[in-house]
């Protein structure tokens, strides 16, 4: 394996992937030119960031102390000018949410969640042991290999369960205003923001979420107001998996949005099977300490096949990953150049006379 | 003796296995090294979770927790952990870090054991500090050095090392993660114990603030971010008033504040105005502080008119900057020269 560097020269950038952190850092396909290697290289202007700086940070830091294969890992960070650049493999697929988005509105496909989901839950496995709460667990936060690999990123949001030399039984610490983003995944209990706190089972509860966005497509509670989704969820109300018994008739017969209809209609002709169910369904839990733990969720039978037999690749078709054949996005790079010159304000016609 | 799984061992037991597994991890040798690194592992989890719990299991008793501690007091292994640290494997440096920590917090009545001891044997703050210069044992160095800053008595070690001064190299090495850890333990030296800093800093401020210059000219925009930042914040703390009297009396700290007013980047602008203010609010201005003053008096005036206008909602800033332009109109010539 090839060393890499904190050498901005040593990465050529070839064109834009996509933007991360909501906006704050751009994603880049770069070539390590040492190696030859494609790699990504998530770009963050800290100069137009306030408070997301100790987030950054935060990530960086702890994702360089985690080591597990379906944990997306910095190969090495830097700064070059004003932007802290973090470069890590390439994830050809991308996000699950970029999938669902591009190529599996009405969900993916049954043999494609389970291979995702139990990398999900060695990646949540390995973090709880190690005493890290994850805090936002969701489709875009698991990006996929070119060979199949699930990875977890996204650990700005994370916490320690280990405090003051002592591992907490109940966590207090609620996320920041600058987690609002994740609140449509967040547990009961963690939403609640009340005396009882909350463990790692809150990761359970997101995982379950998880399950349902892969399933269904579209992104959980995303047709309600927040104070909805609050009331609903502080009831033990859940999503759940939409196929042919759970979707009824009326639902897609009735008046209203055709697109809507269709997308309904197609989803109830499917069947997923009563463990993917099962599963979704014990996550989904209100009370924390009745839902497994991701330990307990690895020995559910529904986990234990053989990887051998299955690929990813072949159930995300038409999906195709990421190779370095993209052509170089010269007219992007322009006008990202162009933003950037024009936030410089003009001050150099001023000089202090010493 | 329980019936089911591994009988308990105690700590004397625990702690010598460990130690002669970090012995012979030391000695090296290829093949023992690789059992000795799987032995040392192994032990660290047994110990990590006599202080932590298991989900199965609670922490030892406190009787339990004692014999362990002083356990490793009297075999020395906790430095010979850390000068080992590069040779155990990821996850077994993680665990060396969360048994240190869980020790050092160990408390009997007010008093702290563990930052007694470590006291008699400062070398192990030594060899955490030179951890910084080890890429695969950096961030475990800093977790473990940041929670020994917490005692004043351990910081004071600390601050008052010629290793100290390494840190103005550390939180500037090219490698992201390693230089912000860096500065977040270097920040917590100075200005956890407020007394100790100040003391700290009016004892050493030639050497100190020789060094700061230099990460405030720093090639590296987050370095200069940041230390301007917490320069802001060291000359503001009321405690450090007779530093920041001295810092302000010198005119070549003044002109570098008024270049940085006028960075590109609008977050050092803006960081630097909270230094400048201070210069322009002393009611006390040396004669070279004036002197540079009024030979800028309009320009400063105009430039602080347009500066960061877009911060309407910032009500503090709007009012600082409002007054510093009103001092600076208000600037006249010292009678009589």
């Amino acid at each position: 394996m090839s060393e890499f560097e904190a050498d901005n020269s040593h990465y050529s950038i070839i064109s834009t992937l996509g933007q991360c952190y909501n906006g704050v850092g751009v994603v880049y396909l770069a070539k390590h030119l040492p190696s030859g290697q494609m790699v990504a290289i998530k770009k963050f202007n800290m100069d137009m960031v306030k408070d997301e700086v100790n987030l950054i940070q935060h990530e960086i830091v702890l994702t360089k102390q985690l080591q597990h294969v379906n944990i997306l890992n910095n190969l090495v960070s830097y700064v070059n000018d004003s932007e802290v650049c973090v470069v890590s493999p390439l994830m050809g697929f991308s996000s699950c949410r970029d999938l669902l988005n591009v190529h599996f509105s009405e969900g993916l496909p049954e043999n494609a969640i389970c291979l995702i989901l139990r990398d999900v839950l060695e990646a949540l496995e390995y973090i709880h042991r190690r005493g890290i709460i994850h805090r936002s667990v969701r489709a875009n936060h698991v990006l996929l290999s070119e060979n199949g690999r699930a990875c977890l990123t996204g650990f700005r949001y994370s916490c320690p369960i280990i405090e003051n030399g002592k591992w907490q039984k109940h966590i207090h610490s609620f996320p920041s205003k600058l987690v609002r983003p994740n609140l449509n995944w967040l547990s009961p209990e963690v939403l609640a923001q009340n005396l009882r706190g909350y463990n790692e089972k809150s990761d359970i509860y997101s995982f379950g979420i998880l399950i349902c966005e892969l399933a269904n497509g579209s992104e959980p509670y995303s047709e309600m107001t927040t104070t909805l989704m609050l009331t609903e969820k502080m009831k033990g109300t859940t999503p759940h998996l939409l196929d042919c018994t759970t979707i009824f008739p009326d639902d897609h017969d009735g008046h209203g949005d055709s697109a809507l209809k269709s997308l309904l209609h197609n989803q109830a002709k499917r069947k997923f099977s009563e463990s993917l169910h099962e599963i979704a369904a014990l996550c989904l839990q209100q009370e924390p300490s009745e839902r497994p733990t991701a330990c307990q969720l690895l020995t559910h039978p529904y986990f234990r096949f053989n990887r051998k037999h299955m690929h990813l690749s072949e159930y995300l078709l038409p999906a195709l990953p990421l190779s370095d054949k993209v052509a170089y996005n010269r007219e992007d790079m322009e006008s990202l150049e162009n933003i950037r010159r024009m936030s410089d304000i003009d001050i150099n016609s001023y000089e202090w006379d010493f | 003796m329980p019936l089911f799984g591994k009988s308990q061992k105690s700590p004397a037991d625990v702690v010598r296995a460990l130690k002669e597994s970090v012995n012979a991890l030391e000695r090296g040798g290829e093949k023992k090294a690789e059992k000795a690194q799987e032995d040392v592992s192994k032990n660290l989890v047994l110990i990590k979770n006599m202080l932590y719990g298991t989900s199965d299991a609670e922490p030892q008793t406190d009787i339990i927790v004692a014999q362990l501690a002083q356990e490793l007091y009297n075999s020395n292994l906790l430095l010979l952990l850390i000068q080992n640290l590069s040779k155990i494997d990821f996850e077994g440096k993680k665990d060396v870090a969360q048994v240190f920590n869980n020790i050092l917090r160990r408390q009997i009545g007010t008093r702290s054991p563990t930052v007694e001891y470590i006291c008699t044997k400062p070398e192990i703050l030594f060899q955490l500090m030179a951890g910084y210069e080890t890429q695969e044992i950096a961030l475990n160095c800093g977790t473990m050095l940041r929670e020994c800053a917490r005692y004043e008595a351990l910081a004071k070690i600390m601050l008052n090392s010629e290793d100290f001064y390494n840190f103005f190299t550390y939180v500037e090495v090219s490698t992201f993660d390693i230089a912000s850890d860096a500065f977040s333990t270097f920040k917590e030296l100075l200005t956890r114990h407020k007394i100790l800093c100040a003391e700290f800093l009016e004892t050493n401020y030639e050497k100190v603030f020789s060094h700061y210059q230099r990460l405030l000219n720093s090639e590296n925009y987050v370095t200069r971010r940041q230390s301007l930042k917490l320069l802001g914040e060291l000359l503001l703390d009321r405690h450090n008033f007779t530093v920041m009297t001295r810092y302000i009396s010198n005119p070549d700290n003044l002109k570098l504040m008024m270049n940085m007013l006028k960075e590109r980047s609008r977050n050092i602008q803006f960081e630097a105005f909270h230094v400048f203010k201070v210069f322009v609010a002393n009611p006390n201005k040396p004669k070279p502080i004036l002197d540079i003053l009024l030979r800028n008096q309009e320009k400063l005036v105009e430039f602080l008119m347009k500066f960061h206008t877009d911060r309407a909602e910032d009500e503090q800033f709007n009012d600082e900057k409002a007054y510093l332009i009103r001092q600076i109109q208000e600037l006249r010539p010292v009678p009589g020269h």
